[in-house]
């Protein structure tokens, strides 16, 4: 288990604050923060590259706070990947064990080995160079993993990824934490923090300033940043349930959803993006949408201009312009339709 | 454009006109004459192994500069520098009053019965002394160009600072190290001012050049001048090559360190 109490650290003009943190054995923690909100440099004081002002850091009660950076097992992927341009993918992979002086037949089979598991066993001759960037990732990730560091440090993995390399990469992380690897992973993405997290961490100006299970902290916003943050206030507990071939998510009050998504467990949960939500005074004439007919309950300011609430049954949240409230002439108590695309929901598994 | 042409020719029209001017017979002598084979000879090894030893230090040195902030780091930075401003005579002349017998260095080397005065090991001294910066400065702009995100990577890896040292940070600095390298080298070969004032036996050849201008007169100068021009272009087109051969293996290292 990994503790940090009391940390800080300044550094010109920003500082990270009174942090405290724990994570457990086996965690998938997500910190979640704007760029410069202090996520790399939290991440580069537990792995070491750089040393608090004040505070302890503990690994297993053990502390490591001082502790020499090449000492302490705890593996960091960094957002460039930092893959050594002069050396091979297979000498970059073994370079962990090369300067741990193994023997050559051990550290070949644990290349190997390593290199099958992220699927880069082709490219293991190849220089660094011409790697795309999913591929340099792989390979900063084999490099990290070949020393079966005690905690696994991710920095923004995602950020530079198209979508489908993404879901790949996705994949590969859910199995790696399955397998019990602890994993810390920061991302500025409230999506990458729903899809993986098993709890969340949202830090701001140096602060964390809401800490939680994924659907604590997205559905009780300890404060109007976070909310404005995650910008996800509709969350609904569903069931799965399969009709002539499409999937469907029913709430306990018994709206349903239409979902794209094809792998989705029994009981799981639903959020959708108060931007993703339309607010008409018409059913949609398009089908593929989800609406709903609801009675607007409450309507107050928002960063964006107004947030309505519609109650159907479930509560749903919507941002909408000033203008628009006028041309639909939305009042509190007025009938509406609410309407969002299934590709807009997300759905996490089993929470 | 023009003014440019003029600078250029400026530089080869001497050359040029040496090579020109040049009597073949005497070259022949020349090529064919003992004492200047020794003196290049000399001139080329211990400005080689000054180079090669000074580096041993001069290259962690660098490396202090480009990556560790310390105290008065400006005034050190300035000390480096400082033996290509001076005039190398006056730099000869320092340099011997520590290397003579009543000097540290001196009285530390007579202990050990060696008098470095007259001596290839002064010439060494006297090499290094001025053509040292070149090296320091050339290594701590390639280090400088190291991305320290790989020094730091590799530390996480579990490598210890000296492993980080030569397998990521020299590799990576390698190609600017190597044109210090030859920098130092090329520029201990022709030094004259410091190293007639340590030692004019045994003779090196910007010495020897020396000599035989103010003994003999131009026409015997010159060819000792072409001869030593050839053979010290022979050695950096040589070492240019090596290091060029090393550029394709560490290809991506290029990229930091131009």
């Amino acid at each position: 288990m990994l503790r940090l109490i009391d940390i800080n650290r300044r550094l010109g003009d920003f500082a990270l604050t009174d942090i405290n943190l724990e994570v457990s054995d086996g965690q998938y923690y997500v910190l979640l923060g704007r760029s410069g909100a202090g996520k790399t440099q939290l991440l580069e004081l537990i792995a070491g590259l750089e040393h608090p002002d004040t505070g302890k850091i503990l690994l297993d009660n053990e502390d490591i706070t001082r502790q020499r950076i090449q000492d302490r097992k705890v593996g960091i992927v960094f957002q460039d990947f930092a893959v050594f341009p002069h050396m091979t993918v297979f000498g970059n992979i073994a370079y962990p064990l090369r300067v741990r002086k193994e023997n050559k037949n051990s550290i070949t089979e644990k290349v190997e080995k390593a290199a099958i598991a992220m699927n880069i066993r082709h490219i293991l001759d190849r220089n660094t160079e011409k790697l795309s960037g999913g591929e340099m990732q792989r390979v900063a990730l084999a490099r990290t993993l070949i020393t079966s560091p005690r905690l696994l440090l991710l920095d923004e993995p995602l950020s530079s990824l198209d979508t489908s390399l993404k879901d790949d990469l996705k994949r590969v992380l859910r199995s790696l934490n399955k397998a019990g690897q602890t994993i810390i992973h920061v991302t500025h993405d409230y999506g990458d923090a729903i899809s993986l997290a098993k709890r969340v961490g949202v830090i701001h100006n140096g602060k964390i300033i809401q800490e939680g299970s994924v659907s604590e902290v997205f559905k009780n916003p300890v404060n109007r940043f976070v909310a404005r943050y995650a910008g996800i206030r509709n969350f609904f507990r569903i069931n799965i349930s399969h009709e002539d071939g499409s999937l469907f998510g029913v709430t306990e009050h018994k709206n349903r959803f239409k979902l794209n998504n094809k792998n989705t467990e029994k009981d799981s949960l639903l959020l959708v993006r108060s931007d993703s939500v339309f607010i008409g005074n018409e059913m949609p004439w398009d089908t593929e949408l989800n609406s709903f007919k609801g009675k607007i309950t409450e309507i107050i300011p928002s960063e964006f201009g107004l947030e309505v609430t519609v109650d159907a049954g479930d509560l749903f949240y919507v941002n909408i312009q000033l203008s628009e409230i006028e041309r639909l002439g939305i009042t509190e108590g007025k009938d509406v339709w609410v309407s969002f695309s299934p590709k807009d929901i997300v759905v996490i598994n089993g929470n | 454009m023009i003014l440019s042409s003029l600078v250029l020719l400026f530089i080869i029209a001497p050359l040029a006109g040496m090579f020109l001017h040049m009597d073949g017979a005497r070259f022949l002598e020349t090529i064919k004459d003992k004492e200047v084979h020794q003196s290049i000879w000399l001139t080329l090894w211990v400005s080689f192994t000054a180079t090669l030893i000074f580096s041993v230090g001069a290259i962690p040195f660098a490396w202090l500069l480009a990556r560790k902030k310390f105290p008065a780091k400006n005034f050190v930075q300035g000390i480096i520098d400082l033996p290509i401003v001076l005039p190398h005579t006056a730099a000869g002349i320092a340099l011997l009053g520590f290397i003579s017998r009543d000097g540290f260095l001196g009285k530390t080397a007579s202990l050990f019965g060696l008098n470095l005065v007259n001596h290839p090991s002064g010439i060494a001294l006297a090499m290094a002394f001025v053509s040292l910066p070149f090296l320091i400065n050339a290594a701590r702009d390639g280090f400088a160009a190291v991305p320290e995100r790989l020094e730091k990577a590799a530390l996480n890896l579990g490598a210890s600072h000296t492993k980080v040292f030569f397998t990521i940070s020299f590799p990576l600095a390698l190609r600017s190290i190597t044109t210090g390298f030859v920098m130092m080298f090329a520029r201990g070969m022709s030094e004259f001012g410091a190293v007639v004032i340590i030692a004019y036996h045994p003779m090196v050849a910007p010495v020897l050049i020396y000599e035989r201008f103010s003994s003999y007169g131009l026409n015997y100068a010159r060819p000792a001048s072409v001869f030593f021009i050839l053979i010290a272009l022979f050695f950096l087109i040589a070492l240019r090559l090596l290091s060029l051969k090393r550029k394709e293996k560490y290809i991506n290292s290029d990229a930091q360190t131009d």
